[in-house]
Parts: structure tokens; C-alpha cells; sequence
């Protein structure tokens, strides 16, 4: 196997990898900047030197030459070389700032160049806390800075679209954003205009960038420069807890990572995963956080008299159990949801099952030719497949509408889907039903409920989803309820202020928690009621009965999920078109 | 300004000409810009626009090439265009004397335009003529070399006129000490 010595360490390598990724393939931390392992190269940076070199080979003795102490001759190129587009060569030698006091040297001066007219307002920038620039000046920077000339002044605040805003004076030209545009979102949108100490990032004149993925250059500008209109100076990233996720606003299940402070959600930004999103998400997926913070259903509410009221949990189950107990099991229309997670339909169609009706119904959230082949699918709803591999019955909005308002249905359970908001039903059409909504946002459906049961939403309990490619993946609780603590629930992470704040501090807050539980939860407490549990204590007690249950799914658990990255399964491709 | 600026046929099989003898679609946007800043008298956003157009490519890269040289004007520029080299070796040589007494002559500052349109200031970088500097151009063409204040007054003296100076063969030093 061919072989690679890198700083007097032997690796082994097969194909023609670029030596930078090799090196942090192998854990060996290098300074870049321009580099992204999903654009292309144009090594404009000139931050990853390293000294490189050859083994001089012998064509005619066919063997590498040697010197006196038997050790291969090394031919080093002539100048430094950047480890991001120097291809990897059998026998080939690397030495980096570990090694070679050269490179160290470059590396610092490099730094120095950059920060020429790089402005050292770090306090108060977005970047700061992760930001590489920062980071690999700490690292191996210069201690201070020899330039004591005014820095070259450029505009600042520029509103570059409706959601990214630039500080051109921050700005490097790196030209990863340009790349993007260019390669990745194929919008063409950015430039680099003008020249020398005065360029930057720019859009044509009059034009937007309006780009359906424009945030993405915001978490790859290696610098300050480029930063969300909408997160901006909201917080500091050190204050944040960061928790895996996955976006519920598509089909397709974008990896996401999950930024809270004090409960609240302050903003999402993709997570890398090959198999579904790479390092992208679009735009407005990360207007998703809205929904996990506001408009929230918090407390149990039951129609009295056409008021909608606060009511209790014990209420709330006296008042379910009630209404179910009321009516045959044949007069129950059970309405799974493709937004919600397998935990929850599962629990919903579990607990009916127990009472005799076995079938439950769900409609798609498809718009055909709405989404662009890339990162939005035509699905609106995270879970379609999810609901297909639990063998709900697919039917059209049209359908499911006759099922509704169908004389003999008297109790209708409908899981989290805005069925009179997205026009499949109105609200006329519950009439002189009993309509008992599992949801965890207030819409026009919830609103039309006798009962409302608030349940938590994909950030606040482990929900697992099956993407329309037939991934299965899952999140991890990343904001609490009421019932929740981060620091009993291990698969929560703790932030700095989590670990080492108390609630008696004033820069943290235990408010903003809202008062919900999973779908599971609600109906296992109804079943102790009644002293039939269903054996769920946790989220994964559900998953346990999904996977042992359901065939294709069967063996899988989330340890699994995880290990896996997202475990991918066969699916049905007779997909109804709605 | 409403002027909507169009190529003619002419220019447009002019334009095929120039496509033809390049392999991508992106490498014609230099003489293209030329072009049109030799019909229009500058390549301003519109033209720009109608550019990119017609070559069929993203705005923002015609945008990103028109602004990296000063050589395309991107507004409206008065008739003689005179480019001062602020570069290193011109500005030791003083560049920064001359830039400024052509802006009290003219009595406008480098980036603008006299108001009858006659005369336009430009700072510029290097343009290659380190070895006679300081030195200016005059509407991407002429070179003025070795500029004393005096040499100045003759050229806008000249170039009120409408007269153009002469252009000026410097030879290279190796070449003088050859002949002698």
C-alpha cells in the first residue's frame, strides 16, 4: 500500500487523496482557510503550507537511491506547497509547523498578511468563539501585529440579500461563498469585485442574493464577514448548547444542529452528513426555530362551551378517556401525521389498536414540483415514509375529508398535522364531533379542537423520522420541558452556562419551558388508568415496540441510528400521488 | 438615466467572432467589455448587464471582471481619461506631487469628472512603467513618462487643444549602453 511520511510518521493511504484532508482524516490539525472539502480548490489562502518532498527513484536500478546512512534522498520542491491541493504520491514526505520551523514561519506570516487590514473587532463580531480565524490566530499567529498604518476602510452592514448581511472590511476572500454559489446552490449570485486590498464579496448591481440556500455561506465564511440578518447579535456562540438534530420542515430530513440558550432555540445550522444533506440546509429550515419557540400549545385546553380553556393533565386524560369510552371503537377516526415522529404515531396507533381499531389514516403533505431536486422535496412533511413503514393507510386529502365528515365517525384523534390550515378539511366539518388534536403548536386545526393534548416537539423528545430517500434518523432532546432537566437527562448536552451556572444566577433563566409531553407519555398514563400499561417508560421503550413490530425495521435502535448516521431502509416506491 | 443600451448586428457578429476563438463560454467577457466600452464610451452597470446577456453568463461575474481593472470604466467618464499611477515605484518617484497638482489644474479630485465633461481623474495601480515613473496614462492609451509639473502643464495644455501628445519611446537602458 502506498505509503506517506508526515512529520517522520508513517501513514498509509489508498487512491490519490489531497494531503490536507488526509491530515485531518488522521486527527493532525492544519491551518486553512479557503479549503472546503465539498467546493473546489483554489488555494487562494496560502494558509496550509507545508514543505513537501519526493523520493528520488532510479529508473535503472528501479529502486530508490539512498545516502550514506542508508535513508531514501528526499527531493523537496523548491518552494512551500499548500497541503489542500498537493495530491498525496507514494513515498512522499510532508513536514509541517510540527516539524519545520519553515512552515511555522509561513504559517505565522501568512496570518499576519490576512490581518493587515482584518479589523480586531472580535467583541463585538457574530464569529467570534467559531470562528478559524480567530482560532488558527491564537494558534499560530504572530503575538502582535507590525502594521501600524490606518486599515483600509470598506463597507460595512451591506444588506446583501434578505438574509445575509456582509462586513466586507471583516472579509478575507477565501471566496467560499462565491463557490457556493457557484458550484453548490448553481445561482451564480456572488462575485468578487474590485482588487488588491480592496475587494470583497459582492452581488451584480440590483440583484439580490436571494439564493434558496444563501445561509450556507454564512457557516462556511471562515471569517465574520458574511452573518445571518436574523441570528445576528442574538448571542455568543459559548453561551449556546449545541444538540444533533433533524429538520422537520422538508422530506428530506436535513442534519441539523440545534443552538439553545435559556430553553429557547436561537438558531439552526446544518450538520454534516453525507448520505442526506452533506454540509447544507436550505434557508428556510432555519427559520424552523420559530416554531419550536413560539406559538406554543403549553397546558392541556378543552373546549367548554365553544371557549377554549386551560385545563389540567388529569382533566385533559378524564376528559380523552371519557370521550373514547362514549363511542364504539368502529365510530373512532384515528388521523396519523407524516410531521410527527414514529414515536408518536406508533404510540397513537398502538393504543387504538387496543381498543379495536385497527386502521389509522393519514394524508400526505405532497406538493408536486415544489421542491428543486436537491435539498427541498416535494414532500412538506418529514415522515411520509415513516408513516408508510407503519402501514397507515394512505389516503388523498379529498379522502380523508369524506372519512371526517362521514355520518358514523363520532371521535376524531388527529396527530399534529394542520389539516384545516393546509385546506384538506374546514372546520365545519367537525361539527358534532368529539376532535381531540395532539399538537404542539396553536394553529386552525388546534383551534377547532374540543380537546387539545400539548406534545413536545422534535427538539424536545427523541424523534425519529424516515426521510423520502428511506433514511431513518433521529433527534436528541436539545430544549426542556417542564417535566425535563438537562442534567438528569444524559442525552441532553450541557452548555458552559448548563455545567456551570445555577438557577440563582441572573444570566440564566429556567423560564421559556413549556408544559408538554411526548404523545407516548399521554397515552400511557391513560393506560395505567385504566391499569393496562403499555409498557412505555421512555422514548426508546417505543422505538423497542416499533422495531420489534414492524418488520422492515426490525433490529434496529438508535444506538444504532447513531452509529450509522442515519440507518437507510428499502422503501416501497408505490408512492400515491396526491 | 433611462438609456438602454443594445449591441447592433455588427457588434453582435462581431461578438460570435470573438466567441469563437475561445474554448468557454466565460473567457470572452474581457474583449466583449472592451468592445462595448468602445461603442458606449464606458461599461456602466447597464452595460454590464447587456454584456452578460448576450454572453449568456451569471451578472455577477461580468461585475467581478469590470471591477478588477480600472482600465473599464464603470460610469461616465469625460473625454481625455487621465490614469496617474499611485504604485509603489511611481509614488516614490513622487506620483502623489503629480496626482495632486492635476487635481488643482483641473480643480477635481481624482475619481471625478470636470463639468464639461472634458477631463476625468483616476488614481490607479501599477502600470507597468516603473522604470520611467512617475508616470500617467491617457485614456487607456498614450503613456506620459518621467512627469515634472512642467511636462504636465504641457499635456493639458495639449489636451484642451484636443490634441492628443505624442507618444514617447523610451529605451531601455541596456539598449543605450549597447549602442555606445
Amino acid at each position: 500500500m502506498a505509503e506517506i511520511f508526515i512529520d517522520n510518521v508513517r501513514y498509509e493511504f489508498e487512491g490519490k487523496p489531497l494531503v490536507l484532508q488526509f491530515m485531518l482524516d488522521n486527527g493532525l490539525d492544519h491551518p486553512f482557510f479557503c479549503y472546503h472539502p465539498s467546493l473546489s480548490i483554489p488555494a487562494n489562502c496560502r494558509q496550509c503550507y507545508v514543505e513537501a518532498g519526493t523520493p528520488v527513484f532510479n529508473r535503472e536500478t528501479n529502486s530508490y537511491e539512498l545516502d550514506e546512512s542508508g535513508e531514501r534522498v528526499i527531493r523537496f520542491f523548491p518552494k512551500l506547497m499548500t497541503a489542500c491541493s498537493l495530491e498525496a504520491s507514494d513515498g512522499m514526505v510532508i513536514k509541517t509547523h510540527r516539524t519545520s520551523e519553515l512552515v511555522k514561519r509561513a504559517h505565522k506570516d501568512t496570518l499576519e498578511f490576512i490581518l493587515v487590514n482584518h479589523p480586531l473587532d472580535c467583541p463585538i463580531c457574530d464569529q467570534a468563539g467559531e470562528c478559524p480565524l480567530q482560532i488558527q490566530t491564537y494558534k499560530y499567529g504572530p503575538e502582535g501585529s507590525r502594521f501600524e498604518h490606518k486599515k483600509v476602510h470598506k463597507p460595512k452592514r451591506i444588506k446583501l440579500g434578505p438574509r445575509v448581511i456582509l462586513d466586507a472590511e471583516r472579509c478575507i476572500n477565501c471566496t467560499r461563498c462565491v463557490r457556493f454559489t457557484d458550484e453548490i446552490s448553481k445561482s451564480h449570485q456572488l462575485t468578487i469585485i474590485s482588487r488588491g486590498d480592496k475587494n470583497y464579496p459582492a452581488t451584480a448591481p440590483g440583484m439580490e442574493f436571494d439564493d434558496a440556500y444563501s445561509l450556507n455561506t454564512v457557516d462556511i465564511c471562515p471569517v465574520g464577514a458574511l452573518t445571518s440578518a436574523d441570528f445576528r447579535f442574538k448571542a455568543r456562540v459559548w453561551e449556546m448548547n449545541q444538540t444533533p438534530g433533524v429538520d422537520v420542515t422538508n422530506g428530506k430530513g436535513c442534519n441539523i444542529d440545534v443552538w439553545t440558550r435559556d430553553n429557547l432555540v436561537l438558531r439552526i445550522t446544518p450538520r454534516y452528513n453525507a448520505k442526506v444533506n452533506d454540509h447544507w440546509m436550505p434557508d428556510f429550515g432555519r427559520e424552523d426555530y420559530r416554531r419550536m419557540n413560539e406559538n406554543r400549545i403549553s397546558r392541556p385546553e378543552v373546549n367548554l362551551d365553544g371557549d377554549k380553556i386551560k385545563s389540567s393533565w388529569n382533566n385533559a386524560e378524564l376528559t380523552f378517556t371519557e370521550a373514547i369510552e362514549d363511542v364504539n371503537p368502529s365510530e373512532i377516526l384515528v388521523i396519523g401525521s407524516a410531521f410527527s415522529s414514529l414515536e408518536d404515531n406508533y404510540a397513537i396507533s398502538a393504543y387504538f389498536n387496543r381498543l379495536g381499531v385497527n386502521d389509522v389514516y393519514f394524508t400526505p403533505h405532497i406538493e408536486a414540483g415544489s421542491g428543486d431536486g436537491f435539498l427541498i422535496s416535494d414532500d412538506h412533511y418529514p415522515n411520509t415514509n415513516g408513516c408508510r413503514a407503519l402501514g397507515f393507510n394512505e389516503v388523498s386529502a379529498a379522502e380523508l375529508k369524506s372519512k371526517i365528515t362521514d355520518k358514523s365517525v363520532k371521535a376524531i384523534i388527529s396527530l399534529e398535522d394542520d389539516l384545516i390550515g393546509r385546506g384538506v378539511i374546514n372546520a365545519g366539518d367537525l361539527k358534532g364531533k368529539f376532535f381531540a388534536y395532539f399538537g404542539s403548536n396553536n394553529n386552525e386545526t388546534s383551534k377547532a379542537a374540543d380537546l387539545v393534548v400539548p406534545i413536545t416537539c422534535s427538539v424536545e423528545t427523541i424523534s425519529s423520522y424516515i426521510n423520502v430517500d428511506g433514511i431513518l434518523q433521529r433527534t436528541v432532546p436539545a430544549k426542556e420541558t417542564i417535566y425535563t432537566d438537562r442534567k438528569l437527562n444524559l442525552e441532553m448536552s450541557l452548555g458552559r452556562l448548563d455545567r456551570y451556572g445555577t438557577k440563582f444566577d441572573n444570566w440564566v433563566s429556567d423560564s421559556n419551558k413549556v408544559d408538554c409531553i411526548p404523545t407516548w407519555e399521554f397515552l400511557e398514563r391513560i393506560s395505567r388508568n385504566q391499569n393496562s400499561s403499555l409498557g412505555f417508560n421512555e422514548s426508546g421503550d417505543v422505538f423497542e415496540a416499533i422495531s420489534s413490530n414492524i418488520e422492515s425495521l426490525l433490529g434496529i435502535d438508535y444506538n444504532k441510528i447513531d452509529e450509522l448516521q442515519g440507518v437507510q431502509l428499502e422503501i416501497s416506491s408505490n408512492k400515491t400521488e396526491v | 438615466m433611462s438609456t438602454t443600451y443594445t449591441f447592433s448586428k455588427e457588434d453582435l457578429a462581431e461578438i460570435e467572432k470573438i466567441k469563437a476563438k475561445y474554448p468557454d463560454k466565460k473567457s470572452p467577457v474581457m474583449p466583449v467589455l472592451w468592445l462595448a466600452q468602445d461603442k458606449f464610451g464606458h461599461v456602466n452597470d447597464d452595460v454590464q448587464k447587456l454584456v452578460a446577456e448576450t454572453l449568456d453568463l451569471p451578472p455577477a461575474h461580468v461585475f467581478g471582471v469590470a471591477t478588477f481593472y480600472t482600465q473599464y470604466y464603470k460610469k461616465e467618464m469625460g473625454k481625455f481619461v487621465i490614469d496617474v499611477c499611485t504604485s509603489f515605484s511611481c509614488q516614490a518617484c513622487g506620483a502623489y506631487d503629480i496626482l495632486h497638482y492635476i487635481e488643482d489644474q483641473l480643480g477635481i479630485k481624482a475619481g471625478e469628472t470636470t463639468a464639461d465633461g472634458k477631463f476625468s481623474i483616476q488614481s490607479v495601480e501599477c502600470l507597468g512603467a516603473c522604470g520611467y515613473a512617475p508616470m500617467l496614462q491617457i485614456t487607456n492609451g498614450v503613456y506620459c513618462n518621467h512627469l515634472t509639473k512642467e511636462k504636465v502643464d504641457v499635456i493639458l495644455d495639449k489636451l484642451k487643444k484636443d490634441e492628443m501628445p505624442a507618444f514617447e519611446r523610451i529605451p531601455f537602458p541596456q539598449h543605450t549602453t549597447a549602442k555606445s
